[in-house]
């Protein structure tokens, strides 16, 4: 029976230790809940991938973030989404009004800089892109919209930023949609639901207020 | 369980090793693991079953060893539960999917389940059964009814309606698994009322 108890003892011990280590103490219980808190702890450094759009020729992402001047909302669409990317569309055009109106008074907030990033490279093409800009009122270079021509730099980003994408029922895609702040050294430091936009929003002026002139 | 001096039985054992060579194919992995219901309800079990069939190729020395730190079943059936508990964290499944480490342990977690569940289900008797059932099911039905209400996907990688489909097969799961666990006890009390030496508290 000492036997029995031991291991049971054992294998309380040892689940307790593999629930902490997933759930990171208590804390997170599914995958997006853990990949917010891991990137407010460690913040993500975005890849060198290659991205073009209607604004941008051709450029480098980490290099486009990480330009020491701007801090930047980011976030992953596609054009063919009928749901979740309009709120963070109206999200963002909100977003942009702020910004727009802020610049007269707070001129650290033209330091903050709008970004949609397509993840369905084959679809959006850049004439497609800029369309779909067009009709969310998006002016650049305030809010741009950028993808990721070639699919094996795409799948890097979106693994390093886990984004998931699912391919639903319908010939949509599924994702896991959230407003992304990165911060002047190209580093993905906070995740904010769509909702939460005006936090986004306050988050990176707070960042912006921080760079150095 | 079986006599201790009875060879270890090849059948099962050679079942066993070929269902999980099976289960490991990236083919039937990725297609049980297209869909989080098939997931949870036909991948887990089945590596169950394929741990399940590894113990009864066992020789009866290993398993009367084992049955030295499993008295009544006891280290067992906690296993199973604890097993149970942190595979309903929704991270787990989405970690499995993208780290082939989360990946391999589950396939061992859940054979062992199958492995305990065989070695302790006897072993347990009617009481530490019920006390078990008490735990695991209620937790599973709660589970269920989370994933089946809950406004948001708990999965990256799965949709809402797979997610609801998997939610309410939980709690049936949960609830039929009791009423047919309960059917068995009123037998085994009702057969004892009928054989005075027999109790019904001796393994079912």
């Amino acid at each position: 029976m000492v036997r029995t108890v031991l291991v049971c003892l054992g294998l309380a011990w040892g689940s307790y230790g593999a629930a902490h280590w997933l759930t990171h103490d208590f804390s997170a219980w599914t995958a997006e809940g853990a990949r917010r808190l891991e990137v407010e702890l460690q913040p993500v450094t975005a890849p060198p991938v290659q991205v073009d759009g209607p604004h941008i020729a051709g450029g480098n992402l980490a290099r486009l973030l990480g330009d020491g001047q701007s801090v930047t909302v980011l976030d992953f669409v596609y054009t063919r989404c009928p749901s979740v990317c309009l709120s963070l569309g109206t999200a963002f055009q909100q977003m942009q009004a702020s910004l727009e109106l802020a610049h007269a008074t707070a001129p650290r907030s033209q330091r903050v800089r709008l970004m949609s990033i397509s993840f369905d490279g084959q679809h959006d093409t850049v004439p497609v892109l800029a369309d779909y800009a067009a009709r969310m009122g998006a002016r650049a270079p305030q809010w741009q919209f950028l993808r990721v021509p070639r699919a094996q730099e795409l799948a890097q980003l979106l693994a390093r930023f886990q984004v998931v994408v699912v391919p639903d029922a319908w010939g949509g895609l599924e994702h896991n949609a959230a407003i992304l702040v990165v911060d002047p050294h190209g580093r993905l430091v906070r995740i904010f639901d769509y909702g939460q936009q005006q936090l986004a929003l306050d988050f990176a002026l707070h960042l912006a207020e921080r760079i150095a002139p | 369980m079986r006599p201790p001096d009875r060879a270890p039985r090849r059948a099962p054992l050679l079942a066993a090793v070929a269902l999980l060579l099976l289960l490991a194919l990236p083919v039937v992995r990725h297609s049980l693991e297209a869909r989080m219901t098939l997931h949870m309800l036909v991948q887990f079990p089945l590596l169950v079953w394929a741990g399940w069939l590894l113990a009864t190729a066992l020789p009866g020395e290993w398993v009367r060893r084992l049955n030295a730190f499993n008295v009544h079943g006891l280290a067992g059936l906690l296993f199973i539960a604890l097993v149970l508990a942190v595979w309903m964290v929704p991270r787990a499944l989405d970690l499995s999917l993208v780290d082939t480490r989360i990946e391999s342990a589950k396939g061992i977690a859940w054979a062992l389940v199958g492995l305990a569940l065989r070695l302790s289900w006897r072993q347990a008797g009617l009481v530490l059964q019920g006390f078990f059932l008490g735990n695991v099911l209620p937790m599973t039905a709660v589970a269920g009814y989370l994933y089946e209400n809950a406004p948001v996907r708990v999965c990256n990688a799965y949709l809402q309606d797979d997610q609801v489909q998997l939610g309410r097969t939980l709690t049936w799961l949960s609830l039929s698994i009791a009423a047919w666990w309960m059917a068995g006890m009123f037998r085994a009390l009702m057969r004892a009322e009928s054989h005075p030496g027999v109790t019904p508290f001796d393994a079912q």
